[in-house]
This record gives C-alpha cells, structure tokens and sequence, in this order.
C-alpha cells in the first residue's frame, strides 16, 4: 500500500492536536488557570479541521476498517467539541477524547497494516454513493450511524460507573472533577441506545442480504466480523430488553453498554468480508 | 484621613454583651443622629449578630474619636456601664480601619469565613447611614468601595465556594444525580428543625411538589401549609415513597422507621429505575442504610453532610491568602486616591495663585515690548515664563504627591499655604 506524504502528516497532525487538547483538559481539571480552556478548544478546533481536511482529500471509505474507525473517530470529535463548549465546567473532553484518539491511533494502525488491497471499486467513497453500490452505502451509513450510539453509549456508561461510584462511597462533589448528572447522563446512555438499536439492526440485516445475495459466501460467515457484529447486536438486544422489559439497576445496564462498545471495536477493526469474499459475482 | 473603626465582634465579646449594645431602629436612628452632632464625625453604624461597629470619620486636623469615647456613646444609648464595655472594644485607625471595612465586607472577618450575608449587611448600615445624613465625603466613597472589593474577592477566589452549612450540603449532593428539579417530589417525614432547614435550601430548587408526612396529622398539615405542601397521612408513607424523588427525614423515631426489609418489598418494585435520595437528619437514623447503592437510593446522613460542610470550610480557608492579598492591594489603593483626591484642591489653588503672579509679572512686560518685538517673540518670552513657572511648582508638588502617598503630609501642606498664602 502507498502511503501518501498527505496521508501521513494528516495523522500526525489531528493525532497530536486531540492529545494536545487531552493534555490542556486535564490540566484545566486540575489545576484550573483561565487560558486552559481556550487553548484546549483551539488545539481540539485545530484536531477536527486537520481531521475534517484529510477525510475530504483522501475519502477513506467505511467498507475497510481504517476508513470505518476514522470516520467514527470523526464524529465522536465533533460530539467532544460540542459537548465541552456547551458543558464548560464538567470533564467532558477528558472523556470523549481518550476514545477519538484511541480510534485514530487504531485507523493508523490498520491503515499500514491492511493487507487488503484498496484498489476495489468497494473502496472508493465515491462507488458507495453510485447505484451499482447503493445498498453498501445505506449498509455502511447505517452502521456508523449505529456506531455513533454505541460510543455515545459507553462514554455516558464510563461517567455514570465513575459518578455512581462515588455516590456510593459517598465522595463529596465540591473535591471531585465535575461530571455531568446521572439523571442526564442515563437520559443520554438511553437515547443513544435507541438510536444505535434499529440503526444496527437494519444495518446489519442489510449487511446480512449483501452477503447472501451479492457475494460468494463461503467461510464469511464464521469470519470474525461477522460474529462480532451479531454478538454486538445480541448485546444491544438484551440491553433493550433489560431496559424497557426488566427492573435492572442503571449500573449493570452501563456495563453492559461498556462491553458493546468493546465488541464494536472488534467489529470495525475485523477485515470486511466484502473483500474477503472475493467481490461482486 | 482621619478615620476609626470600634467596636467588638465574636472574639472580643460574648453573646450576653453583643445582645445588650444591639441596635434596634430606634437607637439606630438616635445614634446616627448624635454621633455627627456631638463629635462632628461622619458615622456608620454596622450592627450582626456577630458585630456591633462604629465606623467614624472626622475631619484631618481635629482629634480622632477613641474608644473610651465610643464605650461612653454606647453605655449610654443601650443604658449599660461603658465600665463594662471598654475592655470588649478593639480599634482600628485610618489604612487599618479601611483594612477592616474591606475584610468585613468580604466575609474574611467571619465567623464562616466567606460568607455572602455580610456583604448585604454592610450595604443596608450604609444605606441607612446615608439616608440619616451621617455620612460624608470619606464614608461616600469608602462604603461603596468596600462593596466592590467584597465582589472582588469572591470573583477572584473560591473563598465563597461550597455549602458551608450542614442543612445547604444537602444540595451539593442532588447536584450530581438530578439535572432538573421542577419534575421531582419532595417528601418531608418528621418536622425536625433539620429537616425545616433543610428543605428551605431545597425549595430554592423549585422542586415540582413538597409532599409533608407526620404522626401528628396537625403538625404535617402545619408543615405543609408553610411551605405550599400536600399533607399525607402517616400511614400512607409507602405510597409517599414510591412518589418521592428526594426525602428528608428527621423524625424522633427511637427505631428506623423504613428498614430495608420495607423498602424493598412495598417501594422499590413500584418506583421502577427511578432515582431516589434520602436525607435522613435522624438521629437514631430513620432509614437503613444497607439502602444505600449509589445508584437507584442514595442515603446521605447528618455526618455525610457534616463532612461536606467541613471540608468545604477548610477548603474556603486555603483562599484566605490570596484574599488578603487583594484587600491589602485594594488599601494601598484607596489610600493613595484618597489622599491625592485631598490633595487636588491644594493643588489647584498653588497652581491658580503662582498663575496669577505670573500674569502679574508678564503683562506689564509684554505691554513694555508691544510694536516691538513680533508676535513670535512674544508668544516665546511667554512660554518661557510658564516653563519656569512648572519647573518651580514641579518640587513642591511631587513632594506633596509624595508625602501624601506616605500618609503624613501634613506638616507640608501647612507649610505651603503659609507660603504662598493659600487657604486650604
């Protein structure tokens, strides 16, 4: 695989420019000084418009697992920016941002380690939004929509286990960094599981007749994939289930949603079994 | 500047002598109208329960007013020995007494160190105070800017942060488990005075219902009507719980009155996931707290909100520094501008009077050359007297500036209206 010189500073350059912010939000937390706050928004504003750049030059595409991770990657940074402008006093960047610079760090990764070549048409943007490949483009949009949920879902689950926590050990709220409610925090963690839900769901059923009738199966079945998107969507249906069927206490259902977002990992991560599987009959 | 601050607070006197040199209006009203006509001094009354202070200015060249003075004022308008309160009175004089007036006024003099009350008391003295016509030229300025060094240093500082009071340290802990108020039940049980204290701090939230359960139906029903509640009846306390969002319960109850065996079977199942919080101020406590998970029932006692009020404290204490860094700043500056404002009317009437020789010498001069010179020349000889004429007075001046700033520029401010003949 080529490496473009463009590609490569892209990386470097929203890569640094989250952890940069990272690092201001923290030191904002902790030892509050009024130019923290502006300079991490500047580096975060920074990260996303280098972001934005690189996804408009090179238009990876969500069929391989970079494109997907980066794309996601790049949603959840708009969701940091707008949530530490309208949430200016919780530590909400401190959260969000770990998890944008996780999924970059993993798009690099993949990015120079696919073997796959990009060369299929599958892997052009701009042959997802043709009419040959409109039904991998409602499969694909639909999953990162999906995707957006379940990240929301577990950065809401992780700051509701930490304000949970320390309810129950009754840490008092005036020493401890901010966070948001557990009343808002569940509103969100809920909202989100009803977008992600019927998102995955009609993603993956897309996904499922692409399979079945667009392509030469064989083992993509069992491919790791695969598996991990109908575990993921197991998951989402005990969640569903547990909320809105069972009287199950919010913490239990926040780890639950913390073990989705790991399987989604997992899912985007996995090669695509449309490349796997030998292309278009 | 000529003034003092007297008069005596928590550490210098006790409860029993603070009630007795209280001022209730009409003394107030008396001792604004005496203290500028017997002393001849501009005058402000601040009186707390936890301060009786007579801030009092007078004139730079008369004698200050004391505190065996005050102590005789004060005997005799509360009609106690000033024997007896002599001893009890401290006394702060000129850069000091404003020190104080900024310390008080910004809540570093308090007993809960930071608190905002003050701030608000001190305006209403001053506001009386200047209603009374007792107040000047020194008290016009000092007052409001006390006020605006109290704002200082609470925007600056964190020494006003945090819920120092047991009853308020309950809403530090609603804060990170509801977003809004206005959907959520309140339940009161019991008619504990912490509980009343309680729930003021509560309504302040503008919870949607205040639901008030007792034994004694009357007392419910009196609590309820006080605070725009429902009284519900004792025995409908589990239905009370499945409604309630946050509870309060001070009741004197020798045994809990919701074990966890109650909670669970007769109020968990029907709230569903819905959060509840219990403020049990009960002493025996009135819920079991095995009920407490975090999560769905979090149940904060009187030593939880204790140690939130205590920590909060010592944490306002750490900004104890960085206060009176800023109201020594803030002295420094009033007494510079004070003084420069003092002296600007000397100034004024130095620069008019050697003005006045100068045009005295000039004229005639200028008269002599007139068709002589051109107008050049004129206008030159002319800037030249008033250079000379800035070159002299910048001395004086400077020195007066100076002198001023050091705070004893007395003695040269004499010297140069004896000099130059001017009034003062």
């Amino acid at each position: 695989m080529t490496v473009s010189p463009l590609q490569g500073v892209g990386y470097a350059c929203f890569g640094l420019s989250y952890l940069f912010a990272f690092l201001l939000e923290l030191g904002r937390l902790f030892w509050p000084r009024a130019a923290w706050r502006p300079a991490g928004l500047t580096w975060g504003v920074i990260g996303l418009t280098t972001h934005t750049l690189y996804l408009g030059f090179n238009q990876p595409t969500p069929a391989a697992a970079y494109g997907s991770l980066l794309l996601l990657a790049w949603v959840l940074a708009l969701f940091y920016l707008y949530g530490t402008i309208h949430y200016a006093k919780q530590a909400w960047a401190v959260f969000v941002l770990p998890v944008v610079m996780l999924l970059v760090a993993l798009s690099f990764t993949l990015f120079h380690a696919d073997t796959v070549t990009p060369d299929s048409d599958i892997f052009h943007a701009t042959a997802w939004a043709s009419g040959a490949r409109f039904w991998g483009a409602v499969h694909g949009t639909l999953i990162l929509l999906a995707a957006v949920g379940v990240s929301v879902g577990f950065l809401t689950s992780v700051m509701y286990l930490i304000q949970a926590r320390r309810l129950r050990n009754k840490v008092n709220p005036g020493r401890v960094v901010p966070l948001l409610s557990l009343e808002r925090l569940e509103t969100m963690n809920r909202r989100a599981l009803n977008l992600a839900f019927p998102m995955l769901t009609a993603g993956l059923l897309v996904g499922t007749l692409l399979l079945r009738h667009g392509h030469d199966l064989g083992d993509n079945w069992f491919s790791l994939k695969v598996l991990s998107s109908g575990g993921l969507w197991l998951v989402f249906l005990v969640l569903v289930y547990l909320r809105y069927g069972a009287n199950v206490p919010p913490r239990r259902l926040a780890l639950l949603s913390v073990a989705a977002f790991a399987l989604m990992i997992v899912a985007l991560a996995a090669a695509h079994p449309f490349a796997e599987g030998g292309g278009a009959k | 500047m000529n003034l003092r601050a007297i008069g005596c607070n928590v550490e210098s006197a006790g409860v029993e002598l603070r009630e007795k040199l209280a001022f209730d209006p009409v003394k107030l009203a008396r001792a604004l109208a005496e203290l500028p006509a017997r002393y001849g001094a501009e005058a402000v009354v601040l009186g707390t329960c936890n301060r009786v202070e007579l801030y009092l200015a007078r004139a730079d060249d008369e004698a200050p007013v004391h505190s065996p003075l005050v102590a005789e004022f004060l005997g005799e308008i509360h009609g106690v020995s000033a024997e007896d309160v002599r001893p009890h009175l401290y006394e702060h004089a000129d850069a000091e007494a404003v020190r104080h007036m900024f310390r008080v006024a910004s809540g570093l003099d308090s007993v809960v160190v930071g608190e905002t009350q003050i701030a608000g008391q001190v305006k209403e003295a001053f506001d009386i105070a200047q209603k009374a016509g007792a107040t000047g030229s020194l008290m016009n300025v000092l007052f409001p800017t006390a006020m605006r060094v109290s704002k200082r240093v609470r925007s600056e500082t964190k020494i006003a942060e945090g819920h120092v009071s047991v009853s308020s340290a309950a809403v530090d802990y609603l804060r990170p488990i509801f977003d809004t108020f206005t959907d959520k039940t309140v339940l009161v049980i019991g008619a504990g005075e912490m509980g009343r204290l309680t729930l003021n701090h509560i309504r302040e939230l503008k919870p949607a219902r205040v639901l008030v359960t007792n034994r004694s139906p009357e007392r419910a029903a009196s609590l309820a009507m006080e605070n725009g509640g429902l009284a519900i009846p004792w025995d409908q306390l589990d239905d009370a719980l499945v409604q309630a969002d946050i509870v309060l319960s001070s009741t004197g109850a020798a045994e809990p009155i919701v074990p966890r065996k109650r909670f669970d079977e007769k109020v968990r199942a029907r709230r569903g996931n819905r959060m509840l919080v219990v403020f049990d101020m009960a002493v025996p406590r009135d819920f079991d707290p095995r009920l407490h998970d975090g999560d769905r029932v979090s149940v904060f006692n009187v030593d939880d909100l204790n140690r939130v009020a205590d920590q909060a404290a010592a944490e306002r204490r750490k900004h104890l520094p960085a206060a009176e860094i800023i109201i020594s700043l803030e002295v420094t500056k009033f007494v510079q501008d004070w003084n420069r404002r003092k002296d600007g009317p000397l100034i004024g009437q130095l620069t008019a009077e050697v003005d006045r020789i100068r045009e005295d010498v000039l004229a005639p001069l200028l008269g002599r050359f007139k068709g002589k010179l051109s107008a050049a020349d004129l206008e030159h000889i002319e800037g030249a007297f008033r250079s000379f004429q800035n070159k002299v007075l910048h001395g004086p001046i400077a020195a007066l500036q100076e002198a001023s700033r050091a705070g004893h520029s007395g003695t040269l401010r004499e010297a140069l209206m004896k000099l130059f003949g001017l009034k003062g």
